[in-house]
């Protein structure tokens, strides 16, 4: 039983896991470019909610869409003034960038806020659950889970019923040509990375309200983000969920067995994945 | 005043030098060709003239406009569209969205999706195709009907010919009746002479980055083509 109730948390935490890969997907499937500064976006996007907390009054819950909101301006800012710069044939000159990024993110946030622990208080929401079939199961994971499958619902639809989507999927497949039909394909590029940024907000804001976070949290979460990525396959957004849920099933089955073992378990299950599915979990269904 | 007007245009890739002061005129409503052999440097002139190129000396008036030095992005929506060599189509997308991708100009005009249909009725099954899974000849409708529906002044066209079959190219080049019926200029850029000739008001002949023939096509004889074309 015990070992049900993990899995079906690993389930509810898994899908979260699953946003963290699609910011950085995103950002890499329109425009190649590996944000390796995505897990302070997902670090910093907490702080900014901590941030805004006491002056707007409305349900932690909420204060998701306006640090969303600013996470996009500063995602689109950064692409416009410094990643719009470098992007083309070499992935090297943007990778360092965001490589950079990431440090300089990391210790202005120590700076800022210091390395204590902190977490975004959502109120009794985070001890509610109700019983279902014998287990548990806790009703802020379940809404969070929701918003996820949510997000996902409506970033596939953006990118497939509406005239951005289809100008963003021209701009991945030949920006030159773009171009030639009016597009500038540089402002496409800023509104993908603010839309990469926004997706990192949710995904931070959501894991602070469940779990504890400091500056350095970003390491772990950039972690699970590329996992996730990989192990579900470039392009595919389904894949990412079901990445997400392995990863998080693994993690909190495992943690019955080995309490002190952290993610490590999760990523040797992403290793043995690799190793047989190189090309994530999506080549093996187009085979 | 003509509509597209080039004057001794120089054309650079870095250091080498591909035009060395070239200069053509397009008169609103004509069909221009530009024949050449391999490497006379064609594309490149329709390159720059769609601003994708950068590197370039001279001018460029469009309509009254200097837009030599203005962004790809800009140009095209100010009425000069392409059909670029090669079809360049989004491998991501159907032909439907492919199409709708040329609209991106926001110009208003006689060209919809539902007219590029009638122009190639070949298409409308295909709509929702992905549209790097037709042939070649069918790609290449969709390529030209992607540029009508910028609703563009002047059509330019690269190699239209390229890789398709004879029927296929007749096919394609008996719409340019109806596409000129809308009031758009044509430049065309063609290996095949004959196909040149027959559409066109007026050539002109590249031969290693220069003009080496210009003036109504009916006026030259073969022989005149083939020196200007091979530089004997």
């Amino acid at each position: 039983m015990d070992l049900l109730q993990s899995v079906i948390n690993g389930v509810l935490l898994g899908t979260l896991y699953g946003l963290f890969g699609l910011g950085l997907a995103f950002g890499f499937g329109i425009m190649r470019i590996v944000n390796v500064a995505q897990g302070e976006f997902i670090v910093l996007s907490a702080y900014i909610g901590l941030v805004l907390g006491p002056f707007i009054p409305i349900y932690p819950l909420l204060l998701i869409v306006p640090v969303a909101v600013i996470s996009f301006g500063y995602g689109y800012g950064l692409q416009g003034l410094m990643l719009n710069r470098v992007v083309g044939k070499d992935p090297m000159p943007p990778l360092l960038i965001t490589f950079g990024l990431s440090i300089v993110l990391r210790n202005l946030m120590v700076e800022v806020w210091s390395a204590d622990y902190r977490s975004i208080n959502i109120g009794t929401l985070k001890f509610q659950g109700f019983g279902l079939l014998g287990l548990r199961i806790g009703v802020l994971p379940l809404v969070i889970m929701g918003i996820v499958l949510l997000l996902f619902v409506a970033l596939h639809l953006l990118m497939t019923r509406t005239r951005f989507g289809r100008l963003a999927r021209a701009t991945a497949d030949d920006y030159e040509t773009i171009q030639f039909f009016g597009v500038d394909y540089r402002q496409v590029y800023c509104i993908a990375m603010g839309i990469s940024a926004a997706l990192a907000a949710a995904a931070g804001m959501l894991i602070a309200m469940r779990s504890t976070f400091n500056p350095f949290s970003g390491v772990d979460r950039l972690l699970i983000s590329f996992e996730v990525v990989v192990i579900g396959g470039l392009g595919s957004l389904w894949g990412m969920v079901l990445g997400g849920i392995i990863l998080g099933v693994t993690q909190l089955v495992s943690l019955q067995y080995d309490p002190n073992a952290g993610l490590m378990y999760a990523h040797i299950v992403f290793f043995i994945i690799l190793m047989v599915l190189p090309s994530g979990l999506s080549s093996w269904r187009r085979r | 005043m003509p509509l597209l007007e080039v004057d001794d245009l120089q054309v650079f890739y870095g250091d080498f030098q591909a035009l060395f002061g070239v200069g053509i005129k397009v008169a609103e409503g004509e069909t221009v060709s530009i024949i050449g052999a391999n490497g006379a440097g064609k594309s490149t002139f329709l390159r720059a003239i769609t601003g994708i190129n950068r590197e370039k000396k001279g001018r460029i008036v469009f309509d009254g406009a200097d837009i030599t030095n203005e962004r790809a992005h800009n140009i095209a929506r100010r009425g000069i569209s392409i059909v670029p060599e090669g079809r360049r189509l989004f491998p991501s997308l159907t032909v439907e969205e492919n199409l709708l991708t040329g609209s991106a100009t926001g110009r208003d005009g006689p060209w919809t999706v539902e007219r590029v249909m009638e122009l190639f009725p070949m298409l409308g099954d295909l709509r929702h195709q992905v549209a790097t899974r037709i042939s070649g000849g069918q790609q290449q409708m969709v390529a030209i009907g992607r540029a009508l529906l910028a609703n563009p002044r002047i059509l330019l066209c690269d190699e239209l010919s390229l890789g398709l079959a004879p029927k296929v190219i007749n096919s394609i080049y008996a719409k340019f009746d109806e596409i000129r019926r809308g009031g758009v200029s044509i430049l065309l850029v063609e290996q095949d002479v004959t196909r040149a000739c027959s559409a066109a008001d007026h050539i002109y002949c590249f031969l290693e980055g220069r003009i080496s023939l210009e003036g109504a096509a009916k006026d030259f004889s073969v022989e005149e083509i083939s020196r200007a074309y091979f530089g004997t």
